[in-house]
């Protein structure tokens, strides 16, 4: 496949203008499907795929014209989104996170008002446990196959046999380098940190999110990502106070800052890190060798989403392989599903950023559930950024 | 017997009247100030929120906070001086020496951009103030590796962009009833057209200027939006902190009283300017007299 996705077998646009005609019955079936490619991928899409949308019994009007979609930034594809909304009428209102904390903290509050949401794999648990997030009724998602996701990366997603969210995407954390600025290459957390307070000093960026700033700290100093053992964070926050006058900013948003070449360095989940690097190949994506963060997200509907129904349709929307690919082709990170991994072009499949080498991964730790809560962590991260 | 049912009538409908501002008032200022109140002496809930309880441990524990006190007290009043010096030519113009004419179009242009989100207006200083931005065309007349984002320079000028129109309308609303015969009195006196202004155009714009004043440094006291943005997290207000406590790390209980003692300066501070500038204006009242 070439790299524009138009070229795909079909695109998601040509492919609902057919199956329009074939429900108008324009065309025949025979026709629909060769013209879509179903005969032949029917294989690839098992019998998902004839209930792709929910038939032709639920007019999409009943799905109401809205959604609150709450989301990372620079973590979707606006032709899927604008695709969605043309199919269904139900239009997306999009709010982009920085954090988990950020997210947890306005359902604590209630009344959010989402209807989908994309929480990290450590904080499912907890949002099951504070009951804050609803079981899926996988019926109304036939274009979740279970079976076709890794279960390294959909674990998470069951909680006590009942399966509440489905995955989105994984990837990993650790920073972006402009190898233009920064020519000693940086390798580890340790050179990362060594580097922020020394030749790069001022032009470095943290996020603001708990887990991965002070995670990466902590692997700096040699301790595990996760930590919450009390001397160990002790640690990580002198070290973070003391890089913080070397620091350019303490943001989640730190693409355009790399961009304007302000920054030279900074924490990256691996997708930003394809983003940045296809538009400026002095953009360096690096997996510490002293750990890190694995990670996966998923797709998750909040106890009281007030249009649950368009909730649903827009889940199962996103689950379908073509749309995932779709997806991975403007961000970056590589899907859960091998189905959709099956539709993405050869050299995606063998991108070291997207698919590192397994020893690469070895270091690499998945955030622990109680990293979300842990009052030590919290209180670090805002202490931090007030000193 | 007739009066007295008149006035009770009176009242009658005074209390019906009021009944709208007074339930506002109660349920929507007084009541949640008592919530924050009594959260402040509670516990953090072991996942975060509001955990019941009674401990004084946040109030003692506000001094991990001195920073962004420290600097929410400095920029407020910085910028509100900013704001004023760069507000008061701009409304003595408008008022005073522009035609007519262009007036109200002039007026308009600087209500425009309100008419535009906060936030928009200043995301897009990210972009002037960074690298590709002002610092690029610095370059090209030879000064290299000027950095004007996420410093104190910058959040100030985020400060006095976004707050100006509250600054200038209330001076321009004192300059434009000014009397204009006083300075023709002032004039054919042989006053200086300094003299004029510092002691005519000056004291009588006092009330715009306080009143200017006073908004934007109500509403930079609680200002975190500017510092995130064009201070890159690392200009830390009071604000921020606030945000912090309550979306991050969901300390209800600490981010309350740190509400409570923001509350608390800003009474103090305000009656204080308060009483500042209304003994200021008796003074002058007395020695026209």
């Amino acid at each position: 496949m070439s790299k524009s996705d138009e070229n795909k077998p079909i695109s998601a646009k040509k492919f609902m203008k057919e199956f329009r005609r074939y429900q108008k019955g324009s065309v025949t079936r025979r026709h629909f499907l060769g013209v879509t490619g179903l005969g032949t991928a029917m294989a690839v899409m098992g019998a998902a795929m004839p209930s792709l949308w929910p038939g032709k019994a639920q007019a999409f009007g009943e799905l109401g014209n809205r959604l609150v979609f709450s989301t990372w930034p620079n973590y979707h594809n606006q032709k899927n989104l604008d695709e969605f909304t043309e199919m269904t009428g139900v239009n997306i209102q999009v709010n982009a996170f920085g954090s988990n904390e950020e997210m947890l903290a306005k359902l604590q509050a209630g009344g959010t008002g989402w209807d989908v949401f994309v929480p990290t794999n450590y904080t499912i648990s907890n949002y099951v446990e504070l009951d804050l997030i609803q079981a899926l009724d996988l019926s109304k998602l036939p274009n979740y196959d279970a079976a076709a996701n890794n279960p390294k990366f959909a674990g998470p997603a069951t909680v006590n046999g009942k399966v509440y969210c489905v995955p989105k995407n994984w990837g990993t954390t650790g920073f972006v380098v402009n190898t233009k600025k920064i020519k000693s290459g940086p390798k580890s957390w340790k050179d990362f940190f060594d580097v922020t307070m020394g030749a790069g000093s001022g032009h470095t960026i943290l996020h603001d999110y708990q887990l991965t700033t002070i995670g990466g700290a902590l692997c700096a100093l040699g301790y595990s990502f996760n930590s919450i053992d009390a001397k160990e964070l002790g640690e990580a926050e002198a070290l973070l106070i003391k890089s913080k006058p070397h620091l350019f900013a303490i943001t989640s948003d730190y693409q355009p800052g790399m961009r304007s070449g302000d920054a030279w360095m900074s924490i990256c989940w691996n997708g930003d890190g394809t983003q940045l690097n296809n538009d400026l190949p002095e953009m360096e994506y690096v997996i510490a060798t002293d750990g890190g963060e694995i990670w996966t997200d998923f797709y998750a509907i909040p106890k009281d989403a007030p249009h649950l129904e368009a909730a649903y349709a827009f889940i199962n929307f996103m689950q379908d392989p073509y749309v995932q690919a779709r997806e991975a082709s403007v961000h970056g990170y590589a899907p859960a599903d091998s189905r959709a991994i099956a539709l993405q072009p050869d050299s995606l499949g063998a991108d070291p950023i997207l698919h590192p080498a397994a020893n690469l991964m070895n270091g690499l730790e998945f955030g622990a559930a109680q990293t979300l809560t842990d009052p030590i962590r919290a209180e670090l991260m805002a202490r931090f950024k007030s000193a | 017997m007739t009066m007295r049912g008149v006035s009770k009538s009176n009242s009658w409908l005074t209390a019906v009247l009021l009944a709208p501002t007074t339930l506002w008032f109660l349920f929507m200022l007084i009541l949640p100030l008592i919530v924050i109140l009594v959260f402040s002496f509670g516990e953090r809930a072991a996942v975060g929120g509001y955990g019941g309880g009674f401990t004084f441990e946040h109030y003692l524990n506000l001094p991990a906070r001195l920073k962004a006190f420290q600097n929410t007290m400095t920029f407020a009043p910085v910028g509100t001086l900013l704001c004023l010096l760069v507000a008061y030519p701009l409304a003595y113009y408008l008022a005073l020496k522009v035609d007519s004419r262009y007036k109200l179009l002039l007026l308009v242009l600087v209500i425009v951009p309100f008419w535009t989100s906060l936030l928009i207006r200043t995301y897009a200083w990210i972009f002037i103030l960074g690298g590709r931005g002002i610092p690029s065309l610095l370059e090209l007349i030879g000064f290299e590796g000027v950095r004007l984002i996420n410093t104190p320079g910058a959040v100030l000028v985020g400060i006095v962009y976004g707050y100006l129109p509250l600054m200038v309308f209330p001076i321009f609303v004192s300059l434009e009833k000014l009397d204009k015969t006083l300075l023709e009195a002032s004039n054919d006196l042989g006053g200086s057209p300094y003299k004029t202004f510092m002691q005519i155009t000056l004291p009588l714009s006092m009330p715009g200027m306080a009143t200017g004043c006073m908004l934007v440094f109500i509403l930079l006291m609680g200002e975190f939006l500017i510092p995130a943005f064009l201070g890159g997290g690392k200009v830390f207000f009071i604000g921020n902190a606030l945000v912090d406590l309550f979306l991050q790390s969901r300390n209800w209980p600490f981010g309350s009283a740190v509400s409570i003692t923001l509350v608390m300066i800003m009474l103090v501070t305000v009656s204080f300017y308060m009483r500042m500038t209304l003994r200021s204006k008796t003074g002058r009242d007395e020695s026209l007299m």
